[in-house]
């Protein structure tokens, strides 16, 4: 950047985020606030007022886009904490009295419930290995249980009517407008740079494949418990604006009802697009407020079908229309704005961060035993692998081989023995704990995040090493020595703007590998690397993880079934059959054994009878 | 080949997503006759099953089964076209009695009777145990489960995945058995998808040689040279 | 003894007002929201057979006939392009739940009420005085029972829809189809709930929102019970006494919550709830 760069906010910016971003983002700011100050003068009373509501309803409508259409989380229980804040407002501005400490003790003690419920709702709803169906349960199940306890809550919630009549701040109507505008303002600015950014990239991939985050090492269920407590706070905020401006809380702000018009409002504004929520909300509820005087039922019944035609015909809401249909107005061609791309540099690389050192055995496994009920997938399992080494692991169908692989990478798998990464027993923890002894597992199928780009995908797998920016986006991207390797010798690096549904199969391997070895791990774990890959591409995974062993010092571990793919590049061969090891050796040793030529031709119980 | 072909498959490409794991496979099975398609685990055997079964789409080719084209139809279409289809994994309800995986395997329970006293002459043990949750039979039992619902509903195409995976030598040598029995008296047509080369040569009349995903090597069973071929290209 | 008859007849009730979701979810794998909207147009049946003046057991009938043929119309406009989103699945049908509520106003309006009760008086059992009303529909959650335990066990359409249940790709397999199931299903389940709508008006009273309530405690009640009728009704009896305790000893609207909170606790210490599996 050059030195000359102007001392302004758009400089500022531009320097942050890059010339386009930066012009958009200061632009709308522009237009918005202008709208905002204006407004009072232009527009009648009633609407003043009607905005108002719906700038604080668009507010919450932006924590529930965050949460449902960036990460995934269907949420009814945003109103839950919205009407936290309000009533934090009301009962103290109505018990105790008015006065800028009490203001403040208000303000602070919503905030502060709001986290707290956030907190526990999310350690509920989020733990590891939770259905998504059970946290929309539970999302479900919080704002009834709110709206609920406000009702019974005799006099001092005021019960159904709620409180009224309390004193709150002397502010005009037409400043209220600007305080309310603005926050949505700001709040939009900011939830954009966080959804752009980095760790904002996160959010999508938890929504993609959350498995693929674990086993990249990040804490999944942490991410989303600390994304609802900061959600829960801004709704509690806009909640507690609420209440002053109306000076009237009821129960109905807190519950069920409230939190699926926010879906509404959401689904039909265009899930995952932040603009679309806002305006979205801002249009439909004050629509609402002018035709529910004249055609209540009507204009309800039409929201409830828009609602449904566009779930089930138009999942990405209405905004794509409007914008399609403007572009098609404003005659401006169709072509996307061309995907962000960093540059690549090679990482400082970080062997065994996080650990003592390098362990005397990379993998130690010992007399682990898988069980399904009374099914026995593995038995007795005994080995020991070290750096340099490439070992495969070859059987029949049925015989163990992924299963095998789960106890390794994941702690909770196996039903009993002992697994050692680096010197370190992995017990019962889960696979983002693994990846930090050291530990990267690549799937039997591609498993990649579909809608990320290849370099968006790589930064998410370097997560645990050079955590994200939360409001930046980097213009560098810094990869260790071998996974560089692997995206220049693949051709990955000429599409590092490319989503990853757009790539070939090949490609789609070659970008897991590359992330994969993006941890830095010590041990790699390969699930059939070489399935459905073309010849070319084979010989080149091959060459590519030869020398990963050599001259990397990686401890490889290969399911294949290519058994020539087998005999070319592994120094060591496991044969795994019916979940008991039944030989292991060099590639000699098991090519020539007559047990082994035995098992794959099909006389398996007179084998393992005399190799048990 | 002509209408007269009991399974017809041309030029089938599929596999997952965009990952092809069929790459253009092609042959046929007569009326009357076994066919066994033979190969290791990932080259593609269970995948083309489902192609044909309808539950894949594919990306070229066709399927056909005597004279009716099967390309586009869903699989309960394609097996009330008397064909019966025995999945490798999760092949019965374990949750069901016998007797109602039984009677699952035909269209309707008119011919239950009739259907169990003829299964009952290849597996004597099974009508004993018509209450019994299938989940609680063992391997070998519920193997025998397997192919008698087949059985059942007399069909005239079976299209048989790894059945012989896991079982004993002397419950192998019944299948056999009862496979060819099956074919010497109703003139089924079978197509045989198997690893186990010993088992598939003692019942086949033909075979084919599936690797990576295309058909390697094809021939009459018959000759001790085929089964020195076929064991050569299926082992280490 | 008024207690206990207060949870057997609040568990029979529960179990006549969830037995229609539960069948559906256990073959769709869906939950269908629109659940508290087709119970509303039971309950709105009944009270067009009031208005008409007609013998309040036709409301029973005519109720269930309702709610099948809603139930068929949704099937195919709405459960059958949502078969592979199920979150995407519960918000749509939520969304019909609202059309329904608000049709039903536009046609009966938004007051409160009253349907005229097919069995009136109490009736003295084992020492206590009892609603009759209420017995009665215990007898009839017990017939609705058996009537789906015949249903599933005893014919061939429900032993394939066992089959769908357990595993939908191997039933396809077998020439079932898998679609049809889920049609009859589907509608069989709207019936249901028509007909628990239809038999819990003369309780209370009918309204636009009636539905809702009864809409979340059926769903916890379903999640909490797998896929098993039986457990549904081991369910309904612990929660639903549950409910009747917390709210004849401590406070009536908390008790409210006794169900759903109570099913999220269980759920999350035992991810399969009731049910054996």
């Amino acid at each position: 950047m050059a030195s000359g760069q102007p001392a302004t906010a758009h400089g500022l910016a531009a320097r942050v985020m890059g010339h386009t971003a930066s012009r958009t983002l200061v632009l709308f700011c522009g237009i918005a606030l202008l709208l905002i100050a204006a407004g009072p003068y232009v527009l009648p009373t009633y609407m003043v007022n009607s905005l108002i509501r719906a700038f604080l309803y668009a507010a919450v409508a932006l924590t529930v886009d965050i949460l449902w259409g960036y990460t995934g989380i269907l949420t009814f229980g945003q109103s839950a904490f919205f009407g936290i804040g309000a009533y934090a407002a009301g009962l103290i501005f109505t018990h105790a009295g008015f006065g800028p400490g009490y203001a403040a003790l208000a303000l602070v003690t919503g905030i502060a419930v709001a986290i707290i419920v956030a907190a526990v709702v999310g350690w509920l709803a989020f733990y590891h290995g939770a259905s998504p169906l059970y946290g929309s349960v539970i999302t479900l199940v919080l704002p009834i249980v709110v709206s609920q306890i406000l009702y019974s809550g005799g006099n001092f919630t005021g019960s159904s009517s709620g409180l009224s009549g309390f004193e709150s701040f002397d502010v005009s109507i037409e400043a209220w407008f600007w305080i309310a505008g603005s926050f949505l303002v700001v709040l939009t600015a900011g939830a954009w740079l966080f959804v752009r950014s980095d760790a904002g990239r996160i959010l999508v991939a938890i929504r993609e494949n959350e498995q693929r985050c674990e086993y990249v090492g990040i804490n999944v269920s942490r991410v989303k418990i600390l994304l609802l407590v900061v959600c829960a706070a801004i709704a509690a905020i806009a909640g507690y604006v609420f209440a002053c401006v109306q000076m009237v809380v009821a129960p109905e702000y807190a519950g069920f009802v409230f939190g699926t018009e926010l879906l509404i409002w959401v689904a039909l504004g265009g899930r995952g697009t932040l603009i679309g929520p806002v305006i979205g909300t801002l249009v439909l509820d004050v629509s609402t407020s002018y035709l529910s005087g004249n055609l209540p039922f009507v204009w309800k019944l039409v929201i409830g079908f828009a609602f449904v035609v566009v779930i089930i015909a138009l999942p990405q809401g209405l905004m794509p229309l409007i914008k399609g249909a403007a572009r098609r107005v404003l005659g401006r061609s169709k072509t996307a704005a061309a995907a962000f791309v960093p540059g690549l540099e090679p990482a400082v690389e970080q062997p065994f961060a996080g650990l003592a050192g390098a362990g005397s055995r990379a993998l130690v496994v010992r007399e682990v035993r898988k069980q399904f009920g009374s099914l026995k997938a593995l038995e007795g399992i005994d080995f020991e692998a070290r750096r340099s080494e490439l070992l495969s692991l070859v059987g029949p169908n049925g015989a163990g081989k992924t299963t095998l692989m789960r106890c390794i990478a994941d702690g909770n798998e196996r039903s009993g023995g002992t697994v050692l990464l680096n010197d370190h027993d992995i017990l019962k923890l889960p696979p983002y704990d693994c990846v930090a002894f050291g530990v990267g597992r690549k799937f039997q199928t591609a498993n990649v995040f579909e809608t990320l780009t290849v370099a968006e995908a790589l930064r998410i797998a370097r997560t645990r090493l050079a955590p994200p920016s939360l409001w930046k986006r980097e213009q560098t991207l810094a990869l260790p020595h071998a996974s560089m390797q692997v995206i220049r010798a693949t051709g990955l690096d000429g599409q590092l703007g490319v989503e990853a549904r757009h790539l070939s199969h090949g490609m789609k391997q070659a970008l897991e590998l590359a992330m994969v070895l993006a941890l830095e791990p010590s041990v790699l774990l390969l699930d059939e690397p070489t399935a459905g890959l073309t010849k070319p591409e084979r010989t080149l995974i091959g060459s590519i993880l030869t020398d990963l062993a050599r001259s990397h010092q990686l401890c490889i571990l290969l399911v294949e079934h290519d058994l020539d793919f087998v005999r070319e590049i592994s120094s060591r061969v496991i044969v795994l059959h019916q979940g008991r090891i039944l030989l292991d050796g060099t590639v000699a040793e098991v090519v020539e054994s007559e047990l082994v030529r035995t098992i794959y031709s099909g006389g398996g119980h007179a084998a393992a009878g005399a190799g048990a | 080949m002509s209408a007269a072909s009991a399974l017809e498959v041309k030029g089938v490409r599929s596999g997952y997503g965009e990952a092809p794991v069929l790459r253009d496979v092609s042959f046929d099975v007569r009326p009357g006759e076994i066919f066994a398609l033979l190969g290791k685990n990932g080259m593609g055997k269970s995948t083309l099953l489902k192609s044909v079964m309808g539950f894949l789409p594919l990306h070229a080719g066709s399927v056909g089964m005597f004279g009716v084209n099967t390309t586009r139809l869903p699989p309960h279409k394609v097996a009330r076209l008397d064909v019966a289809y025995t999945p490798q994994e999760q092949a019965l309800f374990q949750d069901l009695t016998v007797e109602e995986n039984l009677r699952l395997g035909l269209r309707d329970d008119r011919s239950f009777d009739l259907g169990l006293k003829r299964i009952g002459q290849f597996f004597p043990v099974l009508p004993t145990r018509l209450k019994q949750r299938a989940g609680t039979l063992s391997g070998g039992e519920q193997k025998m489960l397997v192919v008698a619902r087949a059985l059942m509903s007399r069909p005239k195409l079976m299209l048989i995945d790894e059945i012989s995976e896991g079982l004993q030598p002397s419950v192998i040598d019944r299948l056999a058995r009862v496979l060819r029995d099956e074919r010497d008296e109703s003139k089924v047509s079978i197509l045989l998808i198997e690893q186990n080369v010993k088992f598939a040569l003692s019942v086949a009349d033909r075979y084919a040689v599936l690797k990576l995903g295309e058909i390697v090597d094809r021939g009459d069973i018959g000759s001790a040279e085929a089964e020195r071929r076929i064991t050569d290209q299926l082992s280490v | 003894m008024a207690t206990l008859f207060d949870i057997l007849t609040t568990a029979a009730i529960f179990y006549g007002v969830a037995a229609g979701l539960l069948i559906v979810f256990g073959v769709m794998k869906i939950i269908n929201f629109a659940h508290g909207g087709l119970l509303t147009v039971g309950g709105y049946s009944a009270l067009l057979i009031t208005k008409l003046g007609l013998n309040p057991w036709w409301a029973v009938l005519f109720a269930f006939l309702i709610g099948f043929v809603c139930g068929m119309i949704i099937e195919r406009l709405v459960m059958k392009p949502l078969y592979s989103r199920p979150l995407d699945a519960i918000l749509a049908t939520w969304g019909l739940g609202i059309i329904i509520g608000q049709v039903i106003t536009l046609a009966f309006g938004r007051e409160v009420q009253f349907v005229q009760s097919p069995v009136t008086g109490a009736i003295d059992l084992l020492g206590a005085s009892y609603s009759e009303y209420r017995l009665l529909l215990v007898l009839v959650a017990i017939a609705i029972a058996i009537g789906l335990a015949l249903l599933l066990n005893g014919t061939r359409l429900g032993l394939v829809t066992r089959a769908v249940i357990m595993n939908e790709n191997l039933a396809r397999g077998l020439g079932i189809n898998s679609g049809l199931v889920r049609f009859a299903t589907f509608s069989l389940g709207a019936g249901l709930a028509s007909l628990a709508g239809a038999l819990i008006t003369p309780l209370s009273s009918v309204d636009p929102n009636m539905g809702v309530p009864w809409l979340i405690n059926a769903f916890m009640l379903v999640m909490v019970s797998g896929v098993s009728l039986v457990s549904l009704a081991v369910a309904c009896l612990v929660l639903g006494g549950a409910q009747v305790l917390v709210s004849s000893w401590g406070n009536p609207i908390l008790g409210g919550l006794t169900i759903v909170v109570l099913a999220a606790v269980v759920l999350r210490l035992r991810p399969q709830g009731f049910s054996r599996g």
